[in-house]
């Protein structure tokens, strides 16, 4: 009897907590890597409201040192990585606009420059904000999906046209249909590496803009149509863009239609049905190098852990348990699945920033801190 | 020991018992207002169950062919594509469905956005232009809701809905804006809107981030459903169902092979007459020449000499009515007989009053069916008559309609966006609206049926494709694609 009454026990409180129940039961995770696979985040770590965000849907992070920065729908936050503290600004305390959709840090001077839904563009310095918008100065539109740092310019992305200002000069330049080749001006994301600016452009591909002579190159869909991509590997796979990442000389590009890989020569296009993604709705895109970039989408992130093999780690969270899946492919054939107790916060991944070996994922519902010990490039 | 065992087993079956006493609780709470299908009521009951984290099991839109493309019609159709997009509907997977009903409102808020006052618009390249067509889509919207306000408003709560309204000026950018602080800021549960196709753009893209539904009356762009937006439904047919039956009417019906296209240089006219340019090449009678001009230009000699000099059987305009108007009458005055074709804008009162005379036999595609006998359409125009005091055209009663949808989905599924998408987004049955029977395909973009309407004796007739016995499907035998035009079976 008493055994029956401690498996009942066990049972009810398995059934009360699954949560830990699952944590208990996590055996493979330790078990992810192998020879000839790529590294698997297996360790996660969760930032919701109840720790203190100010919202959980998280449009943007920036990791800058010890700590990361948070743009979530209602507020910006701050997560001390030493400390697992956060603190969080709202308009009552400064901060211009609530939504904040896109964040960078101005590595020169350690100033945070803040994208805002609606409310133009912030810089936080110092414990002050200051505010630019449409009505006071040469920003195009105030809703600003995405900011860059280019040597002392900042750029940002609006709905109608992009904007670069000179912290030094404070001269602001505006790039719209009239002065850049864009076929709409609906800028989504900017990214600025190796002295070039890429823009993601909804409507319009991507816009590469060479620092040194200042011209445009544009990246469209060689086929021209909406409702198809004829050839994948010809170009862009679509021109709904919505994120660029520009790494070692490898242009990233994420759409709502499915995700593009280009090294100045070759296109390659990727789709869900024959790769890790987990959806062709990409959000956004983040390239750690020219092998490896995160795809967050709207039903998991996908990462294209080394280009070379079409390896893929495919991470999403059970709705229901909460416990956390890797799915390692080559393509689409599964070759290892990790369970874990947990991993992204939420299936629709809207953000992705890397921490040195270390990965944050903001998603619908909080931020997922991915810890990479051990962490390795490509595949062993 | 026996104690312990009963005590533990009582916990658990009082807690189990409890759990569905919950369960059932929330699925009283969640009964719909009004009366719904047993498809609606499935759909219901699936996004009632699910938490943050899930996503309901949901039957999908799946078409053949987007946009009801008839096979000659499809661009490369001779290379099978790597990929077709919008033929499966999209899913929205976020968390939204678990945000409970907030308990202390007064009024259930919806927005509209369009254009209702003049200002300078950067995408006309001056002033604007669309406030005839955005005041009526105001009168539709709010005839809608004052209706439902009089039945009861917000059935679940007794409270009345209130119409949030902003301008949409023309200036790209503006309406981004505008949502965003509707959203945010006025905390609407859906969007009405807009006309102009870069407003549109802009507007949906917000939407989408902000997670609200943006329904859409005016705006006839093929590309504005072209993105792969969850949140986005529009219930007018496009430019691109209007463009198919034009060209098969000037192609397969008419027979013609020389044909010039007159358009306005702004997005409704250079994405209005994509498909009648495409659809012209892909039966084999490219355009002969295609001339735009600029809005509020009053000389247009300058083009139409060229079309004069390019011999061509008829001439297509896409454009406003009053630019619409004042080019036909200059074609006749050139003395130019040519049959002229119009976009559905052309059929309006201003474009007849211009035009004059001139107008007799002119033709202009149409969305939807005006003249036939509907007791909903009739007691909608009276209705609009006694509030307004005019006559509710196509902006108008497409808005109607629109807003209508809207209400439906509010009522039956209660407080919360990412819901009344889902029973707007999920609807099986087409929508019996007072512009006709609204279908949407799995890109949920109306794909009704669209007409040709000719002036004839002083009014506008209007002829289906059957009425016209209007050729479609394939146009040529396998293995004879070059066939020439004039020979081909029809099947």
């Amino acid at each position: 009897m008493k055994y029956f009454v401690c498996v009942l026990a066990i049972l009810s409180v398995s059934w009360l907590a699954p949560g830990s129940f699952c944590e208990a039961m996590n055996l493979e995770a330790a078990d992810a890597t192998g020879p000839e696979l790529p590294f698997v985040y297996t360790n996660w770590k969760h930032f919701t409201v109840k720790d203190g965000l100010p919202n959980d849907h998280v449009f943007a992070l920036k990791n800058d040192g010890t700590r990361v920065w948070v743009g979530t729908e209602d507020g910006l936050a701050c997560i001390d990585k030493l400390t697992g503290k956060i603190r969080s600004w709202n308009e009552k305390d400064g901060l211009p606009w609530r939504v904040v959709s896109a964040l960078e840090v101005n590595p020169k001077t350690g100033e945070l420059w803040i994208g805002l839904f609606g409310g133009g563009l912030a810089r936080f310095s110092g414990g002050r904000f200051d505010h630019w918008n449409q009505l006071n100065s040469g920003l195009v539109n105030d809703v600003v999906y995405g900011v860059a740092v280019e040597n002392d310019n900042i750029w940002a992305a609006t709905t109608a046209g992009a904007s670069r200002y000179n912290t030094i000069s404070g001269e602001w330049t505006i790039y719209t249909e009239k002065n850049a080749p864009m076929e709409e001006i609906w800028n989504y994301g900017v990214c600025y590496n190796d002295g070039k600016v890429h823009l993601g452009v909804w409507g319009s591909g991507v816009l590469e803009f060479d620092v040194a002579t200042e011209r445009w190159k544009d990246y469209l869909d060689p086929d021209g149509e909406m409702e198809i991509d004829l050839y994948r590997d010809d170009g862009i796979v679509h021109v709904i863009t919505t994120g660029t990442s520009y790494v070692e000389g490898i242009l990233w590009v994420s759409t709502y239609f499915g995700m593009s890989r280009y090294d100045g020569r070759n296109w390659r296009g990727y789709y869900a049905h024959e790769t890790g993604l987990p959806s062709d709705f990409g959000n956004a895109v983040k390239g750690r190098n020219g092998n490896e970039a995160w795809f967050a989408t709207d039903k998991g992130v996908g990462v294209v852990a080394d280009f070379e093999t079409d390896t893929w780690v495919t991470y999403t969270m059970d709705p229901n348990t909460h416990g956390g899946k890797a799915v390692v492919s080559r393509g689409k054939d599964v070759i290892k699945t990790v369970d874990m107790p947990k991993c992204i916060p939420h299936n629709y991944a809207l953000w992705v920033d890397f921490d040195g070996n270390d990965v944050w994922v903001g998603t619908s519902k909080g931020v997922g801190w991915a810890k990479g010990s051990g962490y390795y490039e490509r595949l062993r | 020991m026996r104690r312990h065992v009963t005590i533990l087993c009582s916990i658990l079956l009082l807690g189990a018992f409890s759990c569905s006493s919950v369960k059932k609780q929330m699925a009283a709470s969640a009964e719909p207002s009004v009366e719904i299908d047993s498809e609606t009521r499935e759909v219901l009951e699936r996004i009632n169950a699910v938490s943050a984290y899930e996503v309901p099991d949901l039957d999908l839109r799946e078409d053949a062919d987007y946009a009801k493309t008839a096979h000659q019609f499809e661009p490369f159709r001779h290379v099978e594509p790597y990929r077709e997009h919008f033929l499966v509907q999209m899913e929205y997977t976020g968390p939204g469905r678990a945000i409970p009903e907030p308990e202390n409102i007064e009024t259930v808020k919806l927005g509209f956005i369009g254009p209702i006052m003049s200002t300078v618009s950067v995408a006309t390249g001056g002033k604007s232009h669309e406030e005839p067509l955005g005041i009526k889509m105001l009168q539709g919207a709010r005839l809608a809701v004052e209706q439902a306000n009089a039945k009861g408003g917000y059935l679940k709560r007794n409270i009345p809905f209130e119409l949030v309204v902003t301008n949409d000026n023309g200036l790209w950018g503006a309406s981004g804006n505008e949502i965003v602080n509707m959203a945010y800021k006025d905390k609407v549960w859906a969007i009405l809107g807009t006309i102009d196709g870069a407003n549109s753009h802009i507007a949906i893209r917000v939407a989408l981030k902000a997670e609200v539904v943006m329904m859409n009356s005016g705006d006839t762009d093929p590309t504005f459903i072209e993105t792969n937006i969850p949140w986005v439904v529009r219930c007018i047919s496009d430019d691109r169902q209007q463009g198919y039956l034009l060209v098969d009417y000037l192609y397969r019906k008419l027979k013609y092979t020389r044909v010039a296209i007159m358009r306005s240089s702004n997005r409704y006219g250079r994405f209005g007459v994509r498909e009648v340019r495409d659809g012209s090449r892909r039966l084999g009678c490219p355009v002969v020449l295609e001339m735009a001009y600029d809005l509020g230009l009053e000389d247009f000699s300058l083009q139409l000499e060229r079309i004069r000099e390019a011999d061509v059987e008829a001439v297509v305009h896409w454009g406003d009515a009053s630019e619409g108007a004042r080019i036909l009458k200059q074609i006749r005055a050139m003395g130019m007989e040519q049959p002229y074709f119009a976009c559905d804008r052309c059929l309006s009162d201003e474009f007849v009053e211009i035009a004059g005379d001139s107008a007799e036999g002119v033709i202009c595609t149409y969305p939807w069916n005006p003249t036939r006998r509907s007791s909903r359409l009739e007691e909608f125009r009276k209705a609009f008559r006694q509030r307004f005091g005019e006559e509710a055209e196509t902006f108008a009663s497409h808005a109607y309609d629109g807003m209508n949808m809207v209400i439906w989905a509010i009522q039956v599924a209660g407080l919360n966006r990412a819901k009344i998408r889902d029973v707007l987004a999920h609807r099986t049955r087409s929508w019996e609206g007072v512009t006709g029977d609204i279908v949407l395909s799995a890109a949920l973009d109306d794909v009704g049926d669209v007409y040709l309407a000719k002036r004839e004796d002083g009014r506008w007739n209007f002829y289906s494709r059957e009425d016209l016995k209007i050729p479609s499907g394939p146009i040529r035998a396998e293995g004879q694609a070059t066939q020439p035009l004039a020979t081909a079976q029809y099947r």
